[in-house]
Protein backbone atom coordinates (compact mmCIF):
# COMPACT_ATOMS: atom_id res chain seq x y z
CA UNK A 1 0.00 0.00 0.00
CA UNK A 2 2.77 1.94 0.47
CA UNK A 3 3.99 1.62 -2.69
CA UNK A 4 0.96 2.86 -4.09
CA UNK A 5 0.50 6.35 -1.99
CA UNK A 6 4.05 6.96 -0.80
CA UNK A 7 5.61 7.54 -3.99
CA UNK A 8 4.83 11.20 -4.63
CA UNK A 9 2.57 13.38 -2.67
CA UNK A 10 2.00 15.98 -4.82
CA UNK A 11 0.39 13.66 -7.35
CA UNK A 12 -3.02 14.54 -7.63
CA UNK A 13 -6.18 12.70 -6.31
CA UNK A 14 -7.03 11.36 -9.90
CA UNK A 15 -4.00 9.43 -10.62
CA UNK A 16 -3.37 7.95 -6.95
CA UNK A 17 -7.26 6.68 -7.84
CA UNK A 18 -6.27 5.20 -10.23
CA UNK A 19 -3.07 3.94 -8.84
CA UNK A 20 -5.11 2.58 -5.95
CA UNK A 21 -7.90 0.66 -8.39
CA UNK A 22 -4.32 -0.71 -10.27
CA UNK A 23 -2.92 -2.05 -6.89
CA UNK A 24 -6.25 -3.70 -6.29
CA UNK A 25 -6.23 -5.43 -9.54
CA UNK A 26 -3.35 -6.65 -9.49
CA UNK A 27 -3.21 -7.64 -6.28
CA UNK A 28 -6.35 -9.52 -4.65
CA UNK A 29 -7.15 -11.39 -8.41
CA UNK A 30 -9.85 -9.08 -9.36
CA UNK A 31 -11.43 -9.07 -13.11
CA UNK A 32 -12.89 -5.36 -12.22
CA UNK A 33 -12.10 -2.76 -9.64
CA UNK A 34 -13.72 0.98 -9.91
CA UNK A 35 -13.85 3.84 -8.17
CA UNK A 36 -17.72 5.46 -7.91
CA UNK A 37 -18.40 8.79 -6.49
CA UNK A 38 -22.10 8.68 -6.04
CA UNK A 39 -25.02 11.81 -4.69
CA UNK A 40 -28.41 10.65 -4.13
CA UNK A 41 -29.23 7.05 -5.16
CA UNK A 42 -29.61 8.12 -9.07
CA UNK A 43 -26.14 9.24 -10.15
CA UNK A 44 -22.75 7.60 -10.42
CA UNK A 45 -19.51 8.61 -11.70
CA UNK A 46 -16.46 6.44 -12.01
CA UNK A 47 -13.79 8.43 -11.16
CA UNK A 48 -10.92 5.58 -11.97
CA UNK A 49 -11.44 2.17 -12.59
CA UNK A 50 -9.30 -1.17 -13.70
CA UNK A 51 -9.61 -4.32 -15.46
CA UNK A 52 -12.45 -5.78 -18.02
CA UNK A 53 -15.05 -5.67 -15.55
CA UNK A 54 -14.52 -2.69 -14.41
CA UNK A 55 -17.07 -0.82 -15.91
CA UNK A 56 -19.69 -3.36 -16.21
CA UNK A 57 -20.92 -3.62 -12.35
CA UNK A 58 -21.32 0.02 -12.01
CA UNK A 59 -22.84 0.40 -15.28
CA UNK A 60 -25.30 -2.98 -14.41
CA UNK A 61 -25.94 -1.49 -11.15
CA UNK A 62 -27.26 2.05 -12.50
CA UNK A 63 -29.05 0.76 -15.35
CA UNK A 64 -31.32 -1.43 -13.11
CA UNK A 65 -31.48 0.83 -10.05
CA UNK A 66 -30.44 -2.15 -7.81
CA UNK A 67 -27.38 -3.78 -6.43
CA UNK A 68 -24.78 -4.08 -3.73
CA UNK A 69 -22.61 -0.72 -4.44
CA UNK A 70 -26.10 1.37 -4.37
CA UNK A 71 -26.85 -0.32 -1.65
CA UNK A 72 -23.37 0.20 0.05
CA UNK A 73 -23.27 3.39 -0.54
CA UNK A 74 -27.01 3.79 1.03
CA UNK A 75 -25.92 2.10 4.35
CA UNK A 76 -22.42 2.62 4.78
CA UNK A 77 -21.62 -0.98 5.37
CA UNK A 78 -19.81 -3.19 2.88
CA UNK A 79 -21.57 -5.76 1.11
CA UNK A 80 -19.43 -9.02 0.25
CA UNK A 81 -21.24 -11.03 -2.58
CA UNK A 82 -18.25 -13.71 -2.93
CA UNK A 83 -20.67 -15.99 -5.25
CA UNK A 84 -23.20 -14.35 -6.97
CA UNK A 85 -24.95 -17.35 -8.49
CA UNK A 86 -25.85 -18.03 -5.11
CA UNK A 87 -27.46 -14.13 -4.76
CA UNK A 88 -30.00 -15.19 -8.00
CA UNK A 89 -32.97 -16.04 -5.73
CA UNK A 90 -32.31 -13.76 -3.35
CA UNK A 91 -31.64 -10.17 -2.78
CA UNK A 92 -30.77 -8.87 -6.27
CA UNK A 93 -32.12 -11.17 -8.73
CA UNK A 94 -31.85 -9.34 -11.90
CA UNK A 95 -28.45 -7.63 -11.08
CA UNK A 96 -27.16 -11.09 -9.95
CA UNK A 97 -28.53 -12.74 -13.43
CA UNK A 98 -27.41 -9.65 -15.26
CA UNK A 99 -24.13 -9.42 -14.23
CA UNK A 100 -23.22 -13.40 -14.11
CA UNK A 101 -24.30 -13.13 -18.04
CA UNK A 102 -21.22 -10.82 -18.01
CA UNK A 103 -19.02 -12.81 -16.01
CA UNK A 104 -18.89 -11.49 -13.06
CA UNK A 105 -18.78 -14.26 -10.33
CA UNK A 106 -18.02 -12.17 -6.59
CA UNK A 107 -18.39 -8.58 -5.60
CA UNK A 108 -17.11 -6.53 -3.03
CA UNK A 109 -18.80 -3.50 -2.69
CA UNK A 110 -17.20 -0.97 0.03
CA UNK A 111 -18.57 2.40 0.62
CA UNK A 112 -16.55 6.03 1.28
CA UNK A 113 -17.86 6.92 4.53
CA UNK A 114 -18.13 10.24 5.57
CA UNK A 115 -20.35 10.09 9.11
CA UNK A 116 -23.33 9.82 8.66
CA UNK A 117 -23.09 9.15 5.16
CA UNK A 118 -20.85 8.63 2.34
CA UNK A 119 -19.56 9.68 -1.11
CA UNK A 120 -19.53 6.52 -2.60
CA UNK A 121 -17.97 3.34 -3.28
CA UNK A 122 -14.92 1.17 -3.92
CA UNK A 123 -16.05 -1.61 -5.99
CA UNK A 124 -14.19 -5.20 -6.29
CA UNK A 125 -15.03 -7.66 -8.60
CA UNK A 126 -13.88 -11.08 -9.80
CA UNK A 127 -14.40 -13.57 -12.86
CA UNK A 128 -14.64 -16.54 -9.99
CA UNK A 129 -16.62 -17.32 -7.27
CA UNK A 130 -14.50 -17.05 -3.52
CA UNK A 131 -14.22 -14.85 -0.41
CA UNK A 132 -11.98 -11.64 -0.22
CA UNK A 133 -9.13 -12.87 2.05
CA UNK A 134 -9.23 -11.21 5.13
CA UNK A 135 -5.28 -9.01 4.42
CA UNK A 136 -7.47 -8.34 1.12
CA UNK A 137 -10.29 -7.29 2.65
CA UNK A 138 -8.56 -5.23 5.31
CA UNK A 139 -6.02 -3.46 2.24
CA UNK A 140 -8.99 -2.90 0.05
CA UNK A 141 -11.06 -0.94 3.42
CA UNK A 142 -7.51 1.29 3.79
CA UNK A 143 -7.16 1.90 0.14
CA UNK A 144 -11.05 2.95 0.10
CA UNK A 145 -10.19 5.79 3.21
CA UNK A 146 -7.47 6.32 1.30
CA UNK A 147 -9.18 7.51 -2.22
CA UNK A 148 -11.80 8.95 0.26
CA UNK A 149 -9.41 11.17 1.79
CA UNK A 150 -7.97 12.12 -1.67
CA UNK A 151 -11.32 13.31 -3.55
CA UNK A 152 -12.29 15.13 -0.21
CA UNK A 153 -9.32 17.22 0.02
CA UNK A 154 -8.84 17.59 -3.34
CA UNK A 155 -11.36 20.40 -3.23
CA UNK A 156 -8.90 22.43 -1.72
CA UNK A 157 -7.38 22.67 -5.04
CA UNK A 158 -8.20 25.53 -6.96
CA UNK A 159 -9.24 25.20 -10.89
CA UNK A 160 -8.94 22.69 -12.95
CA UNK A 161 -5.84 21.24 -10.92
CA UNK A 162 -8.79 20.70 -8.25
CA UNK A 163 -11.77 18.03 -8.21
CA UNK A 164 -13.91 20.22 -10.71
CA UNK A 165 -10.90 19.30 -13.10
CA UNK A 166 -11.29 15.40 -12.26
CA UNK A 167 -15.52 15.62 -12.05
CA UNK A 168 -15.56 17.47 -15.80
CA UNK A 169 -14.12 14.21 -17.49
CA UNK A 170 -16.76 11.82 -15.26
CA UNK A 171 -19.91 11.02 -15.46
CA UNK A 172 -20.61 12.45 -18.83
CA UNK A 173 -22.03 9.43 -20.44
CA UNK A 174 -25.16 9.73 -18.13
CA UNK A 175 -25.57 14.07 -18.83
CA UNK A 176 -28.30 12.59 -21.47
CA UNK A 177 -30.12 10.21 -18.85
CA UNK A 178 -30.37 13.42 -17.20
CA UNK A 179 -31.46 15.71 -19.56
CA UNK A 180 -34.26 13.02 -20.77
CA UNK A 181 -35.65 12.69 -17.45
CA UNK A 182 -36.08 16.27 -17.53
CA UNK A 183 -37.87 16.26 -21.23
CA UNK A 184 -39.72 12.93 -19.59
CA UNK A 185 -41.21 14.80 -16.15
CA UNK A 186 -42.61 17.44 -18.48
CA UNK A 187 -44.24 15.25 -20.41
CA UNK A 188 -46.09 13.11 -17.75
CA UNK A 189 -46.00 16.04 -15.35
CA UNK A 190 -44.36 13.67 -12.69
CA UNK A 191 -41.49 14.14 -10.18
CA UNK A 192 -38.01 13.72 -11.43
CA UNK A 193 -37.45 10.34 -10.10
CA UNK A 194 -40.88 9.28 -11.18
CA UNK A 195 -39.65 10.14 -14.63
CA UNK A 196 -35.85 8.34 -13.75
CA UNK A 197 -38.10 5.12 -12.92
CA UNK A 198 -39.96 5.32 -16.68
CA UNK A 199 -36.67 5.53 -18.59
CA UNK A 200 -35.56 2.73 -16.60
CA UNK A 201 -38.36 0.37 -17.34
CA UNK A 202 -38.74 1.27 -20.55
CA UNK A 203 -34.84 0.58 -21.02
CA UNK A 204 -35.77 -2.58 -19.20
CA UNK A 205 -38.47 -3.56 -21.23
CA UNK A 206 -36.98 -3.42 -24.48
CA UNK A 207 -33.55 -4.35 -23.60
CA UNK A 208 -31.92 -1.18 -25.06
CA UNK A 209 -29.71 1.05 -22.58
CA UNK A 210 -30.82 4.08 -20.54
CA UNK A 211 -28.13 6.02 -22.62
CA UNK A 212 -30.13 4.86 -26.34
CA UNK A 213 -33.50 5.71 -25.34
CA UNK A 214 -32.34 8.98 -23.40
CA UNK A 215 -30.98 10.30 -26.85
CA UNK A 216 -33.55 9.29 -28.63
CA UNK A 217 -35.71 11.35 -26.17
CA UNK A 218 -33.55 13.97 -26.01
CA UNK A 219 -33.35 14.35 -30.06
CA UNK A 220 -37.28 14.12 -30.02
CA UNK A 221 -37.72 10.60 -31.85
CA UNK A 222 -39.67 9.59 -28.86
CA UNK A 223 -42.02 10.98 -26.08
CA UNK A 224 -43.28 9.27 -23.12
CA UNK A 225 -46.81 10.96 -23.45
CA UNK A 226 -47.75 9.30 -26.37
CA UNK B 1 7.86 32.80 38.63
CA UNK B 2 9.14 29.72 36.95
CA UNK B 3 8.54 27.77 33.44
CA UNK B 4 8.13 24.51 33.75
CA UNK B 5 8.94 22.07 31.04
CA UNK B 6 9.46 18.85 32.44
CA UNK B 7 9.38 15.09 31.78
CA UNK B 8 6.32 12.84 31.87
CA UNK B 9 4.03 13.05 34.97
CA UNK B 10 5.05 10.80 38.02
CA UNK B 11 2.76 8.58 39.48
CA UNK B 12 1.10 7.91 41.56
CA UNK B 13 0.62 11.70 42.10
CA UNK B 14 0.98 13.26 45.18
CA UNK B 15 -2.12 15.14 46.29
CA UNK B 16 -0.88 17.55 48.25
CA UNK B 17 -2.12 20.10 50.75
CA UNK B 18 -5.14 20.95 48.03
CA UNK B 19 -6.03 17.64 46.93
CA UNK B 20 -9.91 18.06 46.57
CA UNK B 21 -10.50 14.24 47.03
CA UNK B 22 -13.91 14.86 48.82
CA UNK B 23 -15.48 11.55 49.06
CA UNK B 24 -14.28 9.94 45.89
CA UNK B 25 -10.57 9.16 45.26
CA UNK B 26 -8.40 11.55 42.76
CA UNK B 27 -7.78 8.70 41.03
CA UNK B 28 -11.27 7.89 40.38
CA UNK B 29 -12.00 11.26 39.42
CA UNK B 30 -8.65 10.90 37.37
CA UNK B 31 -9.85 8.28 35.45
CA UNK B 32 -12.92 9.14 34.89
CA UNK B 33 -11.98 13.17 33.33
CA UNK B 34 -9.64 11.35 30.97
CA UNK B 35 -12.17 8.82 29.98
CA UNK B 36 -14.67 12.32 29.27
CA UNK B 37 -11.79 13.78 27.72
CA UNK B 38 -11.11 11.13 24.91
CA UNK B 39 -15.10 10.88 23.90
CA UNK B 40 -14.88 13.62 21.27
CA UNK B 41 -16.24 11.87 18.23
CA UNK B 42 -19.59 11.00 19.38
CA UNK B 43 -22.32 12.70 17.00
CA UNK B 44 -23.12 15.01 19.53
CA UNK B 45 -20.11 16.42 20.47
CA UNK B 46 -20.61 20.13 21.60
CA UNK B 47 -16.84 22.01 22.07
CA UNK B 48 -18.14 24.34 24.41
CA UNK B 49 -19.85 21.39 26.91
CA UNK B 50 -16.32 19.16 25.95
CA UNK B 51 -14.21 22.56 27.14
CA UNK B 52 -16.25 23.03 29.94
CA UNK B 53 -15.81 19.94 31.66
CA UNK B 54 -12.35 20.17 31.28
CA UNK B 55 -12.27 22.90 33.46
CA UNK B 56 -13.97 21.66 36.16
CA UNK B 57 -12.65 18.62 36.20
CA UNK B 58 -8.98 20.62 36.66
CA UNK B 59 -10.53 22.48 39.64
CA UNK B 60 -12.15 19.06 41.27
CA UNK B 61 -8.47 17.53 40.27
CA UNK B 62 -5.85 19.84 40.53
CA UNK B 63 -6.81 21.66 43.40
CA UNK B 64 -7.10 25.00 41.61
CA UNK B 65 -9.83 27.26 42.85
CA UNK B 66 -11.30 28.19 39.13
CA UNK B 67 -10.41 27.37 35.98
CA UNK B 68 -10.40 28.59 32.32
CA UNK B 69 -10.04 27.26 28.55
CA UNK B 70 -8.81 29.74 25.69
CA UNK B 71 -8.92 28.53 21.87
CA UNK B 72 -7.57 29.54 19.16
CA UNK B 73 -9.65 31.24 16.14
CA UNK B 74 -8.66 30.44 12.79
CA UNK B 75 -6.23 33.58 13.09
CA UNK B 76 -4.38 32.83 15.50
CA UNK B 77 -6.26 35.33 18.44
CA UNK B 78 -7.32 33.66 21.53
CA UNK B 79 -10.83 33.21 22.04
CA UNK B 80 -12.34 32.07 26.05
CA UNK B 81 -14.25 29.15 25.35
CA UNK B 82 -14.82 28.08 29.17
CA UNK B 83 -14.74 29.15 32.39
CA UNK B 84 -15.51 27.38 35.70
CA UNK B 85 -17.09 30.11 37.08
CA UNK B 86 -18.11 33.83 36.74
CA UNK B 87 -15.40 35.15 38.25
CA UNK B 88 -12.66 33.69 36.25
CA UNK B 89 -14.64 34.32 32.89
CA UNK B 90 -14.33 38.20 33.37
CA UNK B 91 -10.36 37.39 34.67
CA UNK B 92 -9.98 35.79 31.10
CA UNK B 93 -11.70 38.20 29.12
CA UNK B 94 -9.24 40.63 30.95
CA UNK B 95 -6.61 39.25 29.92
CA UNK B 96 -8.03 38.65 26.01
CA UNK B 97 -8.64 42.32 26.38
CA UNK B 98 -5.12 43.08 27.89
CA UNK B 99 -3.09 40.54 25.83
CA UNK B 100 -1.06 39.69 28.35
CA UNK B 101 -1.07 37.05 31.14
CA UNK B 102 -0.37 33.02 31.99
CA UNK B 103 -2.80 32.13 29.46
CA UNK B 104 -1.70 33.94 26.37
CA UNK B 105 2.37 33.22 27.37
CA UNK B 106 1.43 29.55 27.59
CA UNK B 107 -0.05 29.97 24.41
CA UNK B 108 2.87 31.74 22.34
CA UNK B 109 5.53 29.81 24.09
CA UNK B 110 3.62 26.38 24.18
CA UNK B 111 4.68 25.67 27.49
CA UNK B 112 3.38 25.90 31.09
CA UNK B 113 3.39 28.84 32.63
CA UNK B 114 3.06 29.20 37.03
CA UNK B 115 3.29 32.44 38.44
CA UNK B 116 2.40 34.34 41.66
CA UNK B 117 0.16 37.51 41.50
CA UNK B 118 2.69 39.40 43.78
CA UNK B 119 5.09 38.65 41.05
CA UNK B 120 3.57 39.44 38.53
CA UNK B 121 3.47 43.14 38.24
CA UNK B 122 6.09 43.53 36.19
CA UNK B 123 5.58 41.00 33.38
CA UNK B 124 1.73 41.21 33.24
CA UNK B 125 1.32 45.01 34.26
CA UNK B 126 -2.70 45.45 33.28
CA UNK B 127 -3.82 41.95 34.00
CA UNK B 128 -1.93 40.95 37.89
CA UNK B 129 -4.20 43.75 39.35
CA UNK B 130 -7.31 42.34 38.19
CA UNK B 131 -6.36 38.61 39.18
CA UNK B 132 -5.40 40.01 42.86
CA UNK B 133 -8.80 42.43 42.73
CA UNK B 134 -10.94 38.95 41.80
CA UNK B 135 -9.03 37.06 44.45
CA UNK B 136 -6.79 35.10 42.66
CA UNK B 137 -3.05 34.85 44.56
CA UNK B 138 -1.28 32.20 41.95
CA UNK B 139 -1.55 31.69 38.71
CA UNK B 140 -0.81 28.64 35.89
CA UNK B 141 -1.43 27.89 33.16
CA UNK B 142 -0.46 25.06 30.41
CA UNK B 143 -0.74 24.92 26.72
CA UNK B 144 -3.67 22.97 24.70
CA UNK B 145 -0.60 21.06 22.41
CA UNK B 146 -0.19 18.39 20.20
CA UNK B 147 3.22 17.70 19.51
CA UNK B 148 4.01 21.70 18.26
CA UNK B 149 0.65 22.42 17.55
CA UNK B 150 -0.46 24.69 20.07
CA UNK B 151 -4.44 25.02 19.67
CA UNK B 152 -5.14 27.08 23.17
CA UNK B 153 -4.11 27.32 26.80
CA UNK B 154 -5.69 26.06 29.73
CA UNK B 155 -5.98 28.82 33.28
CA UNK B 156 -5.72 27.68 36.63
CA UNK B 157 -6.18 29.70 39.48
CA UNK B 158 -5.84 29.76 43.38
CA UNK B 159 -6.67 31.61 45.63
CA UNK B 160 -3.99 31.55 47.82
CA UNK B 161 -0.48 31.81 47.44
CA UNK B 162 0.53 27.78 47.19
CA UNK B 163 2.35 27.02 43.49
CA UNK B 164 1.15 23.78 41.85
CA UNK B 165 3.07 21.18 42.84
CA UNK B 166 5.15 19.51 39.87
CA UNK B 167 2.94 16.44 39.73
CA UNK B 168 -0.18 19.04 39.21
CA UNK B 169 1.71 20.75 36.44
CA UNK B 170 1.89 17.42 34.97
CA UNK B 171 -1.10 16.47 35.50
CA UNK B 172 -2.72 19.63 33.94
CA UNK B 173 -0.62 19.03 31.04
CA UNK B 174 -1.53 15.68 30.48
CA UNK B 175 -5.28 16.50 30.87
CA UNK B 176 -4.74 19.63 28.39
CA UNK B 177 -2.97 17.19 25.92
CA UNK B 178 -5.52 14.54 25.63
CA UNK B 179 -8.38 17.44 25.20
CA UNK B 180 -6.44 19.14 22.66
CA UNK B 181 -5.76 15.18 20.50
CA UNK B 182 -9.58 14.67 20.95
CA UNK B 183 -10.28 18.33 19.34
CA UNK B 184 -7.85 18.41 17.07
CA UNK B 185 -9.49 14.54 16.13
CA UNK B 186 -13.06 16.23 16.05
CA UNK B 187 -12.27 18.85 13.85
CA UNK B 188 -10.46 16.47 11.14
CA UNK B 189 -14.05 14.89 11.20
CA UNK B 190 -16.10 17.72 10.99
CA UNK B 191 -14.05 19.22 8.10
CA UNK B 192 -14.34 15.67 6.55
CA UNK B 193 -18.38 15.72 6.98
CA UNK B 194 -18.50 19.24 5.75
CA UNK B 195 -16.12 18.61 2.77
CA UNK B 196 -18.17 15.32 2.06
CA UNK B 197 -21.23 17.88 1.97
CA UNK B 198 -19.99 19.81 -0.26
CA UNK B 199 -18.99 17.22 -2.95
CA UNK B 200 -22.82 16.04 -2.63
CA UNK B 201 -24.01 19.40 -3.24
CA UNK B 202 -21.36 19.56 -6.04
CA UNK B 203 -22.40 16.07 -7.87
CA UNK B 204 -26.36 16.51 -6.81
CA UNK B 205 -25.82 20.26 -8.65
CA UNK B 206 -24.70 18.82 -11.70
CA UNK B 207 -27.50 16.26 -12.44
CA UNK B 208 -30.07 18.80 -11.40
CA UNK B 209 -28.93 21.27 -13.64
CA UNK B 210 -29.12 18.75 -16.89
CA UNK B 211 -32.70 17.78 -15.64
CA UNK B 212 -33.58 21.44 -15.49
CA UNK B 213 -32.39 21.76 -19.08
CA UNK B 214 -34.66 18.80 -20.43
CA UNK B 215 -37.79 20.54 -18.28
CA UNK B 216 -37.29 23.54 -19.78
CA UNK B 217 -36.57 22.03 -23.57
CA UNK B 218 -39.30 20.17 -23.40
CA UNK B 219 -42.03 22.70 -21.88
CA UNK B 220 -40.58 25.85 -23.81
CA UNK B 221 -40.12 23.62 -26.81
CA UNK B 222 -36.31 24.78 -27.41
CA UNK B 223 -33.28 22.77 -27.89
CA UNK B 224 -31.23 21.57 -24.47
CA UNK B 225 -28.63 24.25 -25.38
CA UNK B 226 -30.89 26.85 -25.72
CA UNK B 227 -32.43 26.19 -22.05
CA UNK B 228 -29.22 26.35 -20.55
CA UNK B 229 -28.99 29.87 -21.97
CA UNK B 230 -31.92 30.46 -20.42
CA UNK B 231 -31.31 29.03 -17.06
CA UNK B 232 -28.09 31.20 -16.95
CA UNK B 233 -29.07 34.28 -18.15
CA UNK B 234 -32.54 34.01 -15.94
CA UNK B 235 -29.70 33.29 -13.05
CA UNK B 236 -27.76 36.33 -13.98
CA UNK B 237 -30.67 38.62 -14.28
CA UNK B 238 -31.86 37.51 -10.72
CA UNK B 239 -28.83 37.17 -9.09
CA UNK B 240 -29.84 33.59 -8.47
CA UNK B 241 -27.00 30.75 -8.10
CA UNK B 242 -27.84 28.01 -11.30
CA UNK B 243 -27.72 25.31 -9.09
CA UNK B 244 -30.47 26.77 -6.59
CA UNK B 245 -32.02 28.34 -9.65
CA UNK B 246 -31.94 24.52 -12.00
CA UNK B 247 -33.43 22.56 -8.39
CA UNK B 248 -36.80 25.42 -8.36
CA UNK B 249 -36.94 24.49 -11.82
CA UNK B 250 -37.10 20.91 -11.43
CA UNK B 251 -39.78 21.19 -8.30
CA UNK B 252 -41.33 23.66 -10.30
CA UNK B 253 -41.23 26.03 -7.39
CA UNK B 254 -40.38 28.60 -10.94
CA UNK B 255 -42.71 27.59 -13.80
CA UNK B 256 -40.60 27.43 -16.48
CA UNK B 257 -42.65 29.92 -18.71
CA UNK B 258 -40.97 32.75 -16.31
CA UNK B 259 -37.72 31.97 -18.04
CA UNK B 260 -38.57 31.92 -21.65
CA UNK B 261 -38.04 35.82 -21.77
CA UNK B 262 -35.09 38.24 -20.37
CA UNK B 263 -36.70 41.18 -18.64
CA UNK B 264 -36.42 44.04 -20.92
CA UNK B 265 -36.37 41.97 -23.93
CA UNK B 266 -38.94 42.78 -26.70
CA UNK B 267 -41.74 39.80 -27.13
Amino acid sequence: MAAVTGRDITTGAGELIQRLCGFALDQMALSGCALVLMSGAESASVLACAGRHAQTITRLQMELGEGPCLQAYATGVPVLLPDLAAENANRWPTFAAAALAHGVQAEFSLPLSVRPGGIGTFDLCRDAPGTLSEEHLADALVAADIARDAVLYQQYVPGDAGLAGLLATVGTDRIVIHQATGMIAAQLDETMSNALARLRAAAFASGRSMCDIAQDVVERRVRFDE
Amino acid sequence: MSETNRGRPGWPVDSGPHGRSGDVARDTLLARAFVRLADTLASDFDVVDFLQTLSEDSVAILGAEAAGVMLADPRGGLRLIASSDERMRLLELFELQGEQGPCLDAFSSGRAIQASAADSLGRWPVFTPHASDAGFQMMCAVPLRVRTDVIGALNLFRGIDEPFTDAELDLAQAMAEVAAIGLIQERALRERGLLADQLQAALNSRVVIEQAKGMLAEYLTVTVDDAFTLLRHYARDHNRKLSELASDVAERKIPSAALARRPGQQP
